[in-house]
């Protein structure tokens, strides 16, 4: 208690800048999981403050708190002075907040200026309902101007990359006149020229006396860009700190807050013969070329890569979700085809989707229906399915996964995240398969949760499985992996062993062909 | 791409048109309201042959119970360059939709002979090339209602299945808001009621006496006998002979429908051809119940004369091609004024 | 014996539950209980006032009729229930059951029927028929399985089209010949007595054999649903046809057989009801669509996608017809009719949209 108080006098201190936004004592549970736990956050104007902490820490559920996408269960917000309490995005635009999304909504098939003056397009005078499209191309000029964009302002949305859509994002939050501006990962999407326009654009406004809240887990960035950092973890505010002085390996130690080791469980799996053999693997319609590795049984095998490097894909074409354009997949010494999902499933394979809600789960069919919906031909007597033998294989999912609810009949769509993964890996592992293509299987689940999965999968490969991991969290493929290739750019950039490696060669292998 | 290859075959399919009016001098264009209507197709199919006897180029247009449609078809057809125009108007509620029609034609000097569904005097004498073929549609709820007096009248105490001395009738409309139906529903009970009231006999009952509307319609409009059958077998659930309540009587609008009665009714064990009857009446004379009628499962239907309109319709026709008089050829007892032919009707009753 | 227990025991322990909650949780949980069977609340209380207004409503003939035209609307609804759980719809049905019953009703004309479609036919045996109908009607759900599945269209599009080839068919089949587009009828004895033969008396008051095939036809579609890999797979596509994929269901071939076997069902419905109707004409069932993905969602078969129960169609279908007979039984006006069968459409399914809605 103590230190955060000499953190906070740190500050005060140092800076005397008039405050913007006050976030105090921010508070909001979900069923079972206290995801904010009176969290601070202090925006002065003029400044540019890093919002910093693991995936799962609470940042952008703080963020939703304060656009009113979700409604906080305790603590006040102040903006300049005022209390405020929104209860959408639009009035938070409309008093001068305003956030720049990691995943684009944007109305692809509209062009630009649509997109930015949806919802307040200009009138063509006061009072007649007609818009004007002269105004709306005048007034998207005006701002890309000064920003230094180079877009057309007719172009349609799906035909612009997207770090250009990304542009237009941050141009509509500049033409709302915004005081508060939230970037969300901005950089994922950007290349390095890209990135030093953004900055560009973030001085600017920072000199206009705009307060930037910027969320990134790019330790480069942060202390190139910002003038304070706050540091959650465990959706609990750790600390806010003057980024001036502030070195990467403290930031590390405080949004990890514990030593690494701790984090994952023992290895227990043995290494064995190869099992997968992948050789020239490339997609038709991605950009994923030319990948060979090879897997052994008993073996996890991570694979590391910024978002879009082909990770994914790399797993739907082995899984044949994906159209393959070449390449051949040896199983044991036998070639294999994997024409399409059911074909993989034959041959051994199970593949964990990334995007849960999209791609894994049927979120309004119970928990026994999630369970063995690949496995439905084992449970069956005689042409009709046996509710006993279904009982049976989601009792063992329950189980052995560890998961908990009460009961078979409970929807899957009322679990908690690592719950609802437990389910999935559960539908995968009653299919007995020999290859597991896993993709980020600890996204979106809180710490404790995380720590069974990683057990769950070392204990899969000391059964003798393959277990292929793709993940964006760097410590966790070194915390469990054996080997890691490394995707760059849709091609393999390199493999390196986990034992003895490093964050750093791992990611300068992945800007290899970015 | 998408825009260009639709902007082609646009423009393909214009040409392909008027390259196919072209060769021709000019087609004779049908409308009919809707291709589903059992007695609209007698009228189409007697029509077809007169027209393919005559060696005529013709067209069919379904406006499948739609104003817009048709409206849209006739738009088409005269600038596709059609010579006539025969119109069996959809919308019989309002003189608007057959006005639009009349004003098209004449835009062109095109003639134009409405039929079978009613279109207003005012709107037929306001083009002189413009005639109406039709029937007195009030004429058949009359005739239907004289028919079953006549046949209570004869039958009384055999229908009178309580003794009661009462008849009690259910009556199925076809659609609401359709003029003919209307008519029907009104006079097939109203003029029955007279000839039974001149032969000393009370007045028919509605076999339910909280119905204020004293009808039961076809929810969907279409003057089917499935909404016949249903309203039948739940009638048939709560009045019984046993329960000496029994529907002593059924008129229906169309033949559709008391076909359908009649199904529901076998169901009971009633209207077999032996055994027990309960007379059932329609409108139409369509085959099916043509046969009904010859094996004694239903008593009477007024008939629409389908032939008699095709060829007082194609007369017309031929006379405006020719330039002869509008009405040369039909015979006189039927024409009304200078606008109308009225198409009788008959009664059948399997004699 | 031991169910009996285990369900008393069930019971026991919910009441303990419930006994064990405040008053606010208790008031909340009698609320949530009510909305979730409130269509059983409604078809009680719809009977019960009906009844008290007018008792021979529930006299046995009156009973058997309700049944029976629950029986004759439920295939239908059926078949376009596993539509509306692939969160599409069918709206080809009504025009298919036209077509069907014209097929059916010019295939078993009597011999010596004057205005036979077909003169020269003889009456062809009913099972040849019926596997004909189901045949013809399984063919239109195989085009619009197809192109749903194949092209992603939605079904609206696709069965639209579909519906609309249909109608051209049943018109195109009417002119066959010298039928001129008449009704048909004249139906031979043996197929009228098939379809509205008399299954049994109870009180004198003759059940028609449809019913029995219309309880057939669900404890098929009970099965097919519940108890086969399909029905699972079914509702996993309704559910995320992206994971369905993924999770090794044959997406494709899931969506094709749930539109086959709703096409013939419609076949099915089509033989039967050109037998019921005993007249069979270009209108035949039409609209029929809209009563069958009525009685679907009021029975819980949501276009959320992936929920449904044989048992909510039947429930559905019921309710309807209790209000068609009753509303009769009231003579209220015809007019009134529509108006509340819109509304209690409307409110059973807000009752059931309930149940989806994420609280926040």
């Amino acid at each position: 208690m103590s230190e955060k108080e000499k953190n906070i006098d740190n500050v005060r201190q140092e800076n005397e800048k008039p405050v913007l936004l006050r976030m105090e004592n921010i508070e909001k549970a979900f069923p079972g999981v206290k995801a904010l736990d009176k969290v601070n956050l202090t925006v002065k104007a003029g400044t540019v403050h890093a919002l910093m902490g693991e995936n799962g820490a609470g940042k952008s559920t703080l963020m939703k708190c304060l656009f009113g996408v979700y409604s906080k269960d305790g603590g006040k917000i102040y903006l300049e002075g005022k209390e405020i309490n929104f209860k959408n995005s639009k009035e938070a635009l409309e008093n001068g907040v305003a956030m720049v999304h990691q995943e684009l909504n944007q109305a692809l098939k509209r062009n630009v200026m649509d997109n930015m003056w949806l919802g307040r397009f200009p009138k063509v005078a006061k009072g007649v309902p007609i818009t004007s499209e002269k105004k709306m191309y005048k007034a998207t000029k005006e701002v890309f101007d000064k920003l230094e964009i180079n877009v057309d302002p007719k172009t349609v949305m799906s035909r612009m990359p997207v770090s250009q859509r990304q542009m237009v994002e941050i141009a509509k939050a500049v033409s709302y006149n915004s005081k508060v501006i939230v970037f969300d990962e901005p950089t994922s999407s950007l290349t390095e020229e890209e990135v030093e326009h953004l900055f560009r654009i973030i001085n600017m406004l920072r000199d206009q006396g705009c307060g930037i809240i910027y969320i990134s887990h790019k330790m480069a960035e942060i202390l190139r860009i910002s003038d304070e950092v706050t540091i959650m973890r465990d959706g609990k505010w750790i600390a806010t700190k003057d980024a001036k002085g502030l070195t990467t390996d403290e930031i590390i130690k405080l949004m990890v807050g514990r030593e690494l080791t701790n984090l994952y469980p023992p290895k227990t799996n043995e290494i064995g013969d190869v099992l997968l053999d992948v050789k020239d693997l490339s997609a038709m319609y991605s950009k994923l070329s030319d990948v060979s590795f090879s897997a052994r049984k008993g073996e996890i095998l991570g694979v590391a890569g910024l978002d879009g490097s082909g990770r994914t894909e790399l797993l739907e074409n082995i899984f044949g979700v994906a159209t393959r354009k070449s390449g051949k997949l040896t199983l044991d010494g036998k070639p294999i085809r994997n024409r399409n999902s059911r074909d993989s499933i034959k041959n051994g394979f199970a593949l964990l989707t990334e995007e849960r809600r999209a791609t894994g789960i049927f979120s309004i069919l119970n928990i026994r229906e999630n369970a063995t919906i690949s496995s439905l031909g084992k449970c069956r007597s005689g042409p009709l399915l046996s509710k006993k033998k279904l009982k049976k294989s989601t009792d063992w999912c329950i189980d052995s996964m560890r998961i908990k609810t009460p009961s078979q009949e409970t929807k899957i769509r009322s679990l908690s995240g690592g719950n609802q993964q437990k389910v999935i890996l559960g539908r995968w592992l009653l299919t007995e398969p020999t290859v597991l293509l896993l993709d980020e299987p600890t996204r979106g689940i809180d710490v404790g949760a995380k720590y069974e999965i990683y057990e769950l999968i070392i204990d899969l490969a000391a059964k003798g499985k393959t277990v292929i991991m793709v993940s964006s969290e760097m410590p966790e493929l070194l915390g469990v992996c054996d080997r890691i290739l490394v995707m760059s750019g849709g091609r393999l950039a390199g493999e390196v062993n986990a034992a003895d490696t490093t964050q750093e060669e791992i990611m300068a292998l992945a800007a290899k062909y970015a | 791409m998408k825009k260009l290859l639709a902007t082609i075959l646009a423009i393909a399919f214009v040409f392909g048109l008027t390259a196919c009016g072209g060769n021709s001098d000019g087609e004779i264009s049908v409308f009919y309201y809707n291709f589903g209507d059992t007695y609209i197709s007698s009228v189409r199919s007697a029509m077809d042959k007169i027209f393919e006897d005559a060696g005529l180029n013709y067209n069919n247009y379904d406006g499948n119970g739609n104003q817009t449609t048709q409206t849209e078809q006739v738009t088409t057809a005269l600038a596709k360059g059609s010579r006539l125009l025969i119109v069996n108007v959809v919308d019989t509620g309002s003189n608007d939709a057959a006005q639009n029609i009349v004003n098209l034609a004449k835009e062109k000097d095109v003639p134009v002979i409405f039929f079978n569904r009613s279109v207003d005097e005012s709107v037929v004498s306001s083009y002189d090339k413009c005639v109406f073929v039709g029937t007195d549609y009030e004429m058949a709820g009359h005739m239907q209602g004289e028919m079953i007096g006549k046949y209570l009248v004869e039958n009384y105490d055999k229908v009178d299945l309580n003794g009661d001395g009462k008849i009690s009738y259910v009556m199925f409309k076809g659609q609401e808001g359709n003029a003919e139906a209307i008519a029907r529903t009104q006079y097939g009970v109203e003029d029955a009621n007279k000839v039974l009231t001149e032969a000393g006999k009370p007045e028919l009952v509605f076999y339910d006496a909280q119905n204020s509307n004293k009808y039961l319609v076809d929810q969907s409009g279409n003057w089917s006998s499935s909404a016949a059958t249903d309203y039948m077998n739940t009638i048939l659930s709560q009045y019984s002979e046993a329960n000496k309540n029994m529907v002593e009587l059924v008129i229906a609008n169309n033949d559709d429908m008391a076909l359908g009665a009649i199904s529901a009714l076998q169901g009971a064990g009633y209207n077999n051809g032996t055994g027990k009857t309960i007379p059932v009446f329609g409108v139409d004379v369509t085959d099916a119940a043509q046969t009904m009628i010859k094996e004694g499962k239903m008593v009477g239907s007024i008939k629409q004369d389908a032939n008699g309109m095709a060829s007082a319709i194609t007369t017309i026709c031929q006379n405006f091609l020719d330039g002869k008089e509008t009405f040369d050829g039909i015979e006189e007892d039927n024409i009304v004024g200078t606008w109308r032919v009225n198409i009788p009707y008959s009664v059948y009753t399997g004699e | 014996m031991s169910a009996a227990i285990k369900r008393k025991g069930r019971l026991s322990a919910r009441l303990e539950e419930f006994k064990a909650k405040s008053g606010a949780d208790k008031r909340r949980a009698i609320v949530d209980l009510l909305f979730n069977n409130a269509m059983y609340i409604i078809i009680v209380i719809a009977i019960i006032y009906i009844a008290i207004q007018v008792p021979a409503f529930l006299s046995t003939s009156s009973i058997v009729n309700i049944i029976s035209l629950t029986a004759a609307k439920l295939p239908i609804a059926l078949g376009i229930g596993g539509a509306i759980v692939l969160t599409g719809t069918d709206i080809s049905a009504g025009r298919c059951v036209g077509l069907t019953a014209c097929i059916s009703a010019a295939l078993l004309q009597m011999t010596n029927y004057a205005n036979k479609i077909f003169p020269e036919l003889e009456v062809m045996p009913l099972w040849i028929v019926l596997l004909i109908v189901i045949a013809v009607g399984a063919a239109v759900g195989l085009v619009n399985g197809f192109f749903v599945a194949k092209f992603k269209l939605h079904p609206f599009i696709v069965t639209l089209s579909t519906q609309l080839i249909v109608y051209g068919l049943i018109l195109m089949f009417l002119m066959i010949g010298s039928n001129n587009g008449q009704t048909l009828s004249g139906l031979d004895e043996s197929y009228t007595n098939f379809v509205k033969g008399t299954l049994f008396r109870i009180d004198g008051v003759a059940v028609p054999k449809y019913v029995l095939y219309a309880i057939i036809l669900t404890a098929l579609m009970w099965l097919v649903w519940n108890k086969t890999k399909f029905g699972k797979n079914m509702f996993a596509v309704g559910s995320n046809e992206e994971a369905a994929n993924v999770s090794g269901v044959n997406v494709f071939w899931t969506i094709v057989i749930v539109f086959v076997i709703a096409g013939a069902m419609y076949g099915i419905t089509g033989f039967i009801e050109g037998a019921r109707i005993a007249s069979c004409s270009a209108n035949t069932g039409l609209n029929y669509e809209s009563d069958a993905i009525a009685a679907c969602v009021i029975g819980g078969v949501s276009f959320v996608g992936g929920t449904g129960k044989i048992s909510g169609i039947v429930i559905g279908v019921f309710l309807l017809q209790i209000i068609f007979v009753g509303l009769n039984f009231l003579s209220v006006d015809q007019n009134l009719l529509y108006v509340i069968k819109g509304m209690i459409i409307l409110v059973a399914c807000a009752i059931d949209m309930r149940k989806y809605l994420a609280r926040k």
